[in-house]
């Protein structure tokens, strides 16, 4: 039995090398072979350096916005309030930024609720439609200057009531209200080293208010307030649209103040 | 640039072992040539894609040759490269097999024990084993082309002993059907 299998084998196996044989010319040789591996081998080289590159181009755009993110939204913000103060000069009143943020507040988007003024993008609080997409909370966290550069008095002549270096702080602190609209605010000209961010959240009004150094103000009901890193004060508090209902974020005034202190 | 002085560039390889590796690439790929396109023949029935599957496997031979280092083991990682390029091509939409009726090259006709003979066997064997399912056809030649025995068989294909022997069993058992009467040879031993 083990005989009649191998001899079948054999058999089988003579057949097989029959078939193989009478095999044309080749169609290759050596020199095509080492060429084509040294092609694919230069195009999988650069395949993967342009990866490399992309994956750099990406991470240097993300930190070059981290690094120059605080700065940028100052600098805009201090070119709003330098602005507003030339329009004073043309009659138009000295309370720009609140002025241009005024409309968007009275007015947030039909999506949602979606900011109109987004903090990365400061133009937007001079776009009527306000229809900015809502920022995602990692890159306002990358707007944030780290812990030991705080963010510091404003610069303008009058104090930008919805501040985006302050915005970009408080969504860190606070990611419940990323995205939140801005809320009106008066037209008084606070002094120009303030910031302030005043927010609609569910059911009332978030404000958050930073003092330069030397600054005071008066005590606010339920609102919280504590020196900053920069020798300012930053008061945060919560109203309720309704008398009588319970402030929004009530519970997380605390920590969010204990986390812009040393941002500010 | 030359190979040699890019690859310094890089640091990983001197340029004398460049130049020995594609010499020894160079004296493998004479000394294989021919046997890999047979296999890749009967593996695909088309000496054309015969040669394209073979040179496909040489190329990605070359492309790992610095890093193959038991040198034992080429032929080995060629046939299974080769066995795997076959099979997967073949399950491709655009390429699925069919079997046919007729063989793509003609019938030959001639007398027996004659040249002509020896083409009618080829086509018959090899329009047989298209009939056969490519894993099966995968084991029958290895194990009767190139004369590797069950272990070194599931080696090359990643699978077990007995798996070799049951699509041994059942590669031929599909090839014998569809041959029919054409090959005395292939008939069982009594």
């Amino acid at each position: 039995m083990q005989e009649h299998g191998e001899a079948d084998e054999a058999r089988i196996a003579a057949l097989f090398r029959e078939a193989a044989s009478g095999a044309p010319p080749p169609g290759f040789d050596a020199t095509q072979v080492v060429a084509t591996s040294r092609r694919i081998t230069r195009r999988r080289r650069s395949a993967v350096a342009g990866a490399a590159l992309a994956v750099l181009a990406v991470v240097g755009v993300g930190v070059v916005a981290g690094l120059g993110g605080p700065s940028d939204a100052t600098v805009t913000a201090a070119s709003g309030q330098a602005a507003d103060a030339a329009g004073s000069g043309s009659g138009a009143g000295p309370e720009g930024a609140a002025r241009a943020a005024a409309p968007e507040a009275a007015a947030p988007d039909a999506a949602g609720g979606a900011a109109a003024g987004s903090p990365f993008d400061p133009s937007a609080a001079s776009s009527p439609g306000g229809a900015e997409p809502v920022p995602a909370p990692g890159p306002a966290a990358a707007a944030v200057p780290p812990i030991g550069t705080p963010l510091g008095p404003g610069t303008g002549e009058c104090a930008d009531r919805q501040d985006p270096a302050l915005r970009a702080l408080v969504d860190q602190a606070l990611p419940e209200v990323v995205g939140a609209p801005k809320a009106a605010t008066t037209l008084e000209c606070r002094p120009g080293g303030e910031r302030g961010v005043v927010l609609e959240v569910g059911g009332g009004i978030l404000t958050v208010t930073y003092l330069p150094p030397g600054a005071v103000t008066a005590p606010q009901d339920g609102a919280l307030t504590a020196p900053t890193a920069s020798g300012g004060t930053v008061v945060v508090g919560s109203r309720a649209d309704r008398a009588g209902d319970a402030a929004p974020l009530a519970d997380r005034l605390e920590p969010a103040m204990a986390y812009l202190a040393p941002h500010l | 640039m030359s190979q040699g002085s890019r690859n310094r560039a890089g640091g990983s390889v001197r340029p004398g072992v460049v130049a020995d590796a594609e010499q020894e690439f160079d004296a493998y790929f004479r000394a294989r040539r021919d046997a890999v396109r047979r296999t890749a023949f009967l593996l695909c029935g088309d000496w054309h894609r015969a040669d394209d599957h073979a040179q496909a496997a040489f190329v990605a031979l070359h492309r790992h040759w610095r890093r193959i280092r038991d040198r034992a083991a080429l032929d080995a990682w060629m046939r299974r490269t080769l066995v795997r390029t076959v099979v997967d091509e073949s399950r491709r939409p655009w390429r699925r097999e069919r079997a046919t009726d007729t063989s793509p090259e003609g019938v030959v006709e001639g007398p027996a024990d004659g040249p002509a003979d020896a083409i009618a066997t080829r086509h018959v064997l090899v329009d047989g084993l298209r009939a056969v399912p490519p894993r099966q056809r995968a084991v029958l030649v290895l194990r009767f082309l190139e004369g590797l025995d069950v272990a070194a068989t599931a080696e090359v294909l990643g699978c077990s002993p007995g798996t070799v022997k049951s699509q041994t069993a059942h590669g031929l058992a599909a090839l014998r059907a569809a041959l029919g009467d054409a090959l005395d040879d292939l008939r069982p031993a009594g």
